[in-house]
């Protein structure tokens, strides 16, 4: 086995987001397989961590740095993959786009969910904060994504929430994705008044979610 | 009064005071409203798109103008408050959406939980105001909902009460409404009767709504709590020092946009500052940190010569069980012993501000009274409580019990529970109820025998009429 897989997975467990993306492009470079660089390497460590998680041993900043990690140097190797270099074929567990709802500029949590999806296999595309239902179909349809994740923190923004699904159905592209939300004052109740097709209150719930529903 | 304790020397206060103005001068600012940003150019700061880089002199001399205390009116002049120097308010839980029972179920808040707990409030003599956002009423539209609160607080008792910030629309319309309450709007800019919360959005910002609040309240001399939470860990950085810099470089970019709309407005200087949980990524408020960013605080707050808010019966616990006391108790016991005036939320929160308990805002009462006493301390004025005619009168080996001193003076100097069990075991196993359940027979007694004070006909008119008005306008 080529060393570079073991450094990889070593760069993701440390969270070093500046050596993943230097190993990605030896990667490229050397032409190494790009598919065994993601098997052996980058999913090997974010495997790692995720497990190191789930038992209680790692924190946010331990799964969140490894998260950014993976994310930039699968990034540099994107291309390469794309072209169908290497042996056999890498495919993710299935994309997300994922933001803060409209009239909300609340980070956190949604940063949070991110990285624990993309530690457990998802692609993770966040618009951002304060976004427009039109934003996140745009992106959806762009990227190809399965799930809409929207957040939102406040009371008073919930309802964005509401007019996402409220837009989807306008637009007779409801059928086509999975909405979920959260956020603190939001319940699933909530979730199913709205109609949407799930509501976590955790992070953790969160991905169980996702797993549910690709 | 007990003299107040320090968590801070000098030289950190003056550490920290100069990192908070390093970061407002160097990394600047942002506030999303552009009336604000107008506001500082107009002052002379420098502005790159929203982000506003503060002079040091000029935050200094800014939050120089703010007044040391204030006194905020009552429609009951009886229940007027002085906000600032030895003073401590309490008042009820802020802004939770759920409303946990005492069996461990979870519900939306609805407008008649808001009711009771003004209503609780009211009855309470360990609670100074009745508070706003008691919880947030899920069941009223949006629009109006900060009209329907507002109406709550001026009919179901006669305390003091918080108005919205959402929004410079929803903030005047609160003003308005207490204005005609108190008489127009030239007798509370005189005598200031609505207080409301400005938070920002840590780390260095300030949304429109609460910036459209913040410049309806400084506009008609209405106080203000600046308040900043930093989640260190998260928010924040993860040392103390620095999410205390953080915290306080908000909170004076805030007052400092106050006395620059309006030299002179009351404000208070807020902290709800605590720390993440680093497994889950949610804030954590029960513990000693959130006591030391407090206590912090308010020693900021005598630094820069304003009034502090902070603290409170604060717990992450979902239930009303030993872990909802002892958290309580100690961020309650730390901001009143440290100096706080001004205590949002001192009753009825679980779980980090999600949500209000019944039962919990029983057993935060009787916490409340608990250190309101303790804050009393020790009364030596006179040969009366000194006693030492009654210890002479008793002499070695008898007992106080059948004195006229004991008689005249334990109602007064005694904390009475209202909650707490004193019983023998025996006494107590007859029913043997905890806490939580004698809370919750508590708080329904409390409802049933409260009898809101009476609102002059003719005032209740006209505030029901600018209500409806209003109303009509919003729901269009």
């Amino acid at each position: 086995m080529n060393p570079i897989f073991e450094e990889i997975k070593d760069a993701i467990v440390d969270g070093d987001e500046d050596l993943a993306i230097e190993l990605a492009e030896k990667v490229v470079a050397e032409k190494i397989d790009p598919v065994q660089a993601v098997q052996l390497g980058f999913i090997k460590g974010i495997e790692e961590v995720g497990a190191a998680w789930t038992s209680g041993e790692a924190f946010l900043p331990d799964v969140m740095m490894a998260a950014d990690a993976m994310k930039a140097g699968m990034d540099v190797l994107e291309e390469v993959l794309a072209a169908g270099e290497g042996e056999g074929a890498y495919e993710d567990k299935g994309k997300i786009v994922l933001g803060t709802v409209e009239g909300d500029i609340h980070d956190i949590g949604k940063n949070i969910v991110g990285a624990l999806l993309t530690s457990a296999g998802f692609k993770v595309y966040d618009i951002g904060i304060d976004q427009k239902a039109e934003d996140f179909v745009a992106k959806a349809d762009e990227v190809g994504a399965k799930i809409i994740a929207a957040s939102s923190l406040l009371t008073t923004t919930m309802k964005s929430q509401k007019v996402l699904v409220e837009y989807l159905d306008a637009q007779n592209l409801r059928s086509k994705y999975k909405i979920i939300i959260g956020g603190g004052p939001t319940s699933a109740k909530w979730g199913e008044d709205i109609g949407a097709d799930g509501w976590a209150e955790t992070a953790d719930e969160a991905v169980e979610l996702c797993k549910q529903l690709m | 009064m007990l003299p107040k304790f320090d968590v801070l020397t000098d030289e950190q206060i003056n550490k920290i005071h100069k990192n908070s103005l390093k970061i407002l001068q160097e990394i600047g600012i942002e506030f999303s409203y552009d009336p604000a940003i107008e506001v500082f150019k107009k002052h002379g700061q420098r502005v790159e798109g929203h982000r506003v880089f503060l002079d040091p002199d000029f935050v200094e001399e800014m939050v120089e103008k703010a007044p040391a205390q204030f006194t905020l009116h009552a429609r009951n002049p009886e229940h007027n408050l002085i906000c600032g120097g030895e003073n401590i308010i309490y008042m009820p839980g802020y802004g939770a959406p759920f409303v946990y029972d005492a069996d461990g179920g979870k519900r939306d808040a609805t407008m008649a939980d808001y009711d009771n707990f003004v209503k609780l409030a009211g009855a309470s003599k360990n609670m100074h105001m009745t508070g706003g956002t008691v919880v947030e009423p899920t069941d009223v539209e949006d629009e109006i909902r900060h009209l329907k609160m507002a109406y709550s607080h001026i009919i179901n008792s006669d305390k003091c009460f918080m108005g919205s910030s959402s929004g410079y629309e929803q903030a005047m319309d609160s003003i308005k409404l207490t204005a005609v309450l108190h008489g127009g709007m030239d007798v509370i800019k005189e005598k200031p009767a609505l207080i409301c919360l400005v938070n920002s959005v840590t780390p260095l910002k300030y949304d429109d709504r609460m910036l459209g609040g913040l410049m309806a309240y400084a506009e008609t001399g209405q106080p203000m709590v600046i308040a900043s939470l930093v989640m260190a860990g998260s928010t924040g950085p993860a040392t103390m020092a620095g999410a205390l810099s953080l915290q306080n470089a908000e909170v004076l970019a805030g007052i400092t946009l106050t006395q620059c709309i309006n030299p002179g407005t009351p404000v208070v200087y807020g902290s709800t500052s605590a720390v993440t949980d680093m497994s889950t990524g949610s804030l954590s408020i029960g513990n000693p940190e959130n006591a030391l960013f407090t206590s912090a605080s308010a020693q900021f707050s005598r630094f820069y010569g304003v009034p502090c808010r902070g603290g409170g019966g604060l717990t992450d616990a979902k239930t009303v069980d030993a872990q909802a006391g002892y958290e309580s108790m100690m961020v309650l016991f730390a901001a009143s012993t440290t100096g706080v005036n001004f205590v949002l939320h001192t009753a009825g929160i679980l779980q980090y501000y999600m949500a209000m308990s019944y039962e919990k805002f029983m057993v935060d009462d009787e916490i409340a009274g608990m250190v309101l006493r303790y804050l009393k301390g020790f009364d030596c004025d006179s040969d009366e409580k000194m006693a030492y005619d009654v210890i002479e009168k008793v002499g070695p080996g008898g007992h106080f019990l059948t004195q006229k001193h004991t008689r005249k003076n334990f109602k007064t100097e005694f904390f009475r529970p209202a909650l707490s069990d004193r019983q023998s075991f025996d006494g107590w196993s007859k029913d043997s109820i905890d806490t939580n359940q004698r809370a919750k027979l508590k708080w329904q007694e409390v409802l049933a025998s409260y009898t809101p004070p009476e609102l002059d006909p003719a005032v209740k008119e006209k505030v029901e009429a600018f209500i409806e008005k209003r109303s009509k306008e919003l729901l269009k």
